[in-house]
């Protein structure tokens, strides 16, 4: 990987973060009084997060063919990115109203961006411990899965590579109604949404015109969680699908999803850039497991199938099109124009794939050092097996700082699905200020 | 002289068996006295590093019944938010960013210091252990506990607790192969107001920890009963309206 541009510059504000949280020092006497925790009719906080990455472009690779077109061809490209996200809620009486925004700017070589978005913004009134009605934008999160969720149905997908970032919501009228019956069924749950789609709202979520029902059914069964979750046809096919979560020993957990899209239309396209839309019913699970070791190391393993993803076959195509359509480039041509369109569409949507694997170790405290954790996760496409390795080191002794520091290894030859991304490899540094 | 053996044998066993209830009594007291049943807290936690660099946590802690717990983080702003929630042997952490409710083991820690998750969302010691033993010395009991099954954090305790005030004074917690895990020394007892009077400090030391220390304090402890639906995995986003 070439040495990044201006790297010890980029790097000053990193350096300014760390100084600025300062280091709390010992005292011998403790001291708590609780006075001062009282509830307040406000709430403000976040984060500010300065991050550096080094990325390593994957010049032969059909997305970074289609990313970069009209751009000036790079092996390398540094970028310089920082995050703002606010949160915050005010409370009277039963009632309260909450947000949290997310606001980035970033530059590279190339250009400079930046982005304003509303995460979630709701108005919620709680008449009672058991009920809870909203209105508003909100970020839902439905399904036991850790790197994907089959039945995250009124939901934008999470990032594999950080499934615990927050995401932007729908906006959308929802409840809760919870009851503990008692005895072996512990506590049930209903969760009722409506995510209406029009020109001026969800204009991402599908065709709009649509209501789009949904709801969740929660069950604490003995010592199993339950989900049932079931979406309406509207915008998107109608689905249905059910989650469960157990720990078969206290350090030992297994989860699972499954899923059922019916009347799905897939867009598909041979290697001539031919593309039709099939019509079919797709089935998504998902298998996991969550394993303490008494070294205190925790490991995750899921498996994935993605009844709506492309086979090996369907990708192939996708690939060759894009490789015959850039052989006659920069001559623009019909083929050129069918890839980009494509390019756009749901193969180049990260993990389109069928059948994908996610393994993470995490070790707690690594050589004696107290909230130092370094970990690896591994993701694989199991059918062509391609695959992205990424160790990462992670701090957080100082006081609502985090430091984290990361090497995306992707690895995969030609016509696979980590073989033809944009990059092979990513050097990722960030320092993230809580405040 | 079958007859005699067996009456011998009932005079030997009879006062092990009285001693054994007594010891549960014990145990049962030390629950009581440490808790109500049904409470409310605000807590500390202080990590101490070697170099003598402190980082805390401050939490707000319910708990209904023999095996409802909840802890709200409030402090650090990195973590404010965070609830833990028991029921049994079943524990999960909610993260606000990420948006659900995730199933964690007793042994992990959540705030990464020497205080393990059944540490900060630990129910009556007599619904997790049973009492094998009992030794009297001067002013004190000295309790073995051995846990109730393998879910349980710790497989054996000894318990040290003062004779008078039925308070513990130091635990140690040891895994099932007898490594000794860390030790707890309580301190500073304070009358809290309702009848309670408790140690208001707690310090643990562990030798897998060499030179780290970890102290938790208790303010604002009292008896309190919250609804049902408030430990449900649903509610967990919403526990902070329920504070006062």
């Amino acid at each position: 990987m070439s040495p990044p541009h201006g790297g010890r510059r980029r790097c000053w504000p990193l350096v300014l973060l760390v100084a600025a949280t300062g280091v709390a020092r010992a005292a011998d006497e403790y001291s708590f009084d609780a006075s001062q925790y009282e509830k307040k009719p406000y709430e403000f906080g976040g984060y500010v997060q300065l991050e550096q990455d080094a990325f390593t472009l994957n010049r032969s690779g059909a997305l970074y063919k289609l990313g970069y077109y009209g751009e000036p061809q790079r092996s390398d490209l540094d970028q310089t990115l920082g995050i703002l996200e606010l949160t915050g809620k005010l409370r009277h009486g039963i009632a309260s109203f909450d947000f949290r925004t997310y606001s980035s700017a970033q530059t590279n070589e190339l250009a400079s961006d930046h982005t304003n978005l509303l995460y979630e913004g709701a108005f919620s009134l709680r008449p009672n411990a058991g009920v809870t009605l909203e209105a508003g934008k909100r970020a839902l999160s439905w399904g036991k899965g850790y790197a994907w969720n089959p039945i995250g149905f009124v939901q934008r997908p999470k990032d594999p590579n950080d499934p615990q970032l927050a995401r932007e919501g729908y906006v959308m009228a929802d409840g809760d109604f919870i009851r503990n019956p008692g005895g072996a069924l512990q506590t049930l749950a209903l969760t009722p949404v409506v995510v209406p789609v029009s020109s001026r709202v969800n204009g991402d979520f599908g065709s709009t015109g649509h209501a789009n029902p949904a709801f969740k059914l929660y069950a604490l069964y003995r010592d199993t969680d339950l989900d049932f979750a079931w979406q309406g046809k509207g915008s998107r096919p109608a689905r249905f699908g059910f989650d469960f979560a157990h720990n078969l020993k206290t350090n030992f957990e297994v989860h699972g999803e499954w899923a059922r899209i019916l009347q799905f239309p897939k867009l598909v396209t041979d290697a001539s850039g031919h593309a039709s839309t099939e019509v079919l019913n797709a089935t998504s699970y998902l298998l996991g497991l969550r394993y303490l070791t008494q070294g205190n190391a925790t490991c995750i393993a899921e498996l994935y199938h993605n009844g709506a993803g492309y086979s090996r076959s369907e990708s192939d195509s996708f690939y060759r099109l894009v490789d015959a359509a850039f052989a006659q480039a920069p001559a623009p041509s019909m083929l050129l124009q069918r890839a980009l369109a494509l390019g756009d569409g749901p193969y180049a949507r990260p993990f389109a794939g069928r059948n994908y694997a996610y393994f993470r170790v995490q070790q707690q405290d690594a050589l004696g050092i107290v909230y130092f954790q370094p970990a690896l996760f591994a993701l694989a496409n199991l059918d062509d097996g391609s695959f992205q390795v990424t160790p990462e080191l992670d701090y957080t002794g100082f006081k609502n700082l985090e430091l984290r520091f990361r090497v995306y290894m992707l690895h995969g030859g030609e016509l696979t699905d980590f073989g033809e991304k944009q990059n092979t490899r990513k050097v990722e540094l960030y320092a993230r200020l809580y405040f | 002289m079958r007859r005699l053996s067996w009456l011998l044998l009932c005079l030997v066993a009879l006062p092990a068996g009285a001693a054994n209830l007594d010891a549960a009594k014990i145990l049962q007291q030390v629950d009581r006295n440490l808790e109500p049943e049904s409470y409310e807290s605000y807590r500390k936690l202080i990590d101490i590093q070697p170099d003598g660099t402190q980082k805390s946590y401050v939490l707000w802690t319910i708990k209904k019944g023999r095996d409802k717990i909840l802890a709200l983080f409030l402090e650090p702003a990195s973590d404010k938010g965070r609830v833990t929630l028991r029921i049994g042997d079943n524990m999960w952490l909610y993260v606000p960013d990420v948006g659900k409710p995730i199933r964690i083991t007793s042994l992990q820690s959540v705030t990464g210091s020497i205080f393990n998750n059944a540490d900060i969302l630990r129910i009556d010691y007599a619904s997790e252990y049973d009492v094998e033993s009992v030794k009297e010395q001067p002013g004190q009991y000295v309790l073995s506990l051995k846990a109730k099954t393998d879910d349980v954090a710790y497989d054996k305790l000894t318990m040290t607790v003062d004779r008078k005030d039925l308070l513990p004074v130091t635990i140690e917690c040891y895994a099932a192969s007898g490594l000794l895990l860390k030790t707890l020394h309580f301190s500073n007892v304070k009358d809290f107001g309702g009848g309670i009077k408790r140690p208001a400090q707690l310090e643990t030391d562990s030798p897998l920890y060499k030179g780290y220390k970890s102290v938790m304090l208790w303010s604002g402890l009292k008896k309190a009963s919250y609804p049902d639906e408030a430990f449900t995995l649903n509610y967990l986003p919403r526990v902070q309206e329920l504070r006062k």
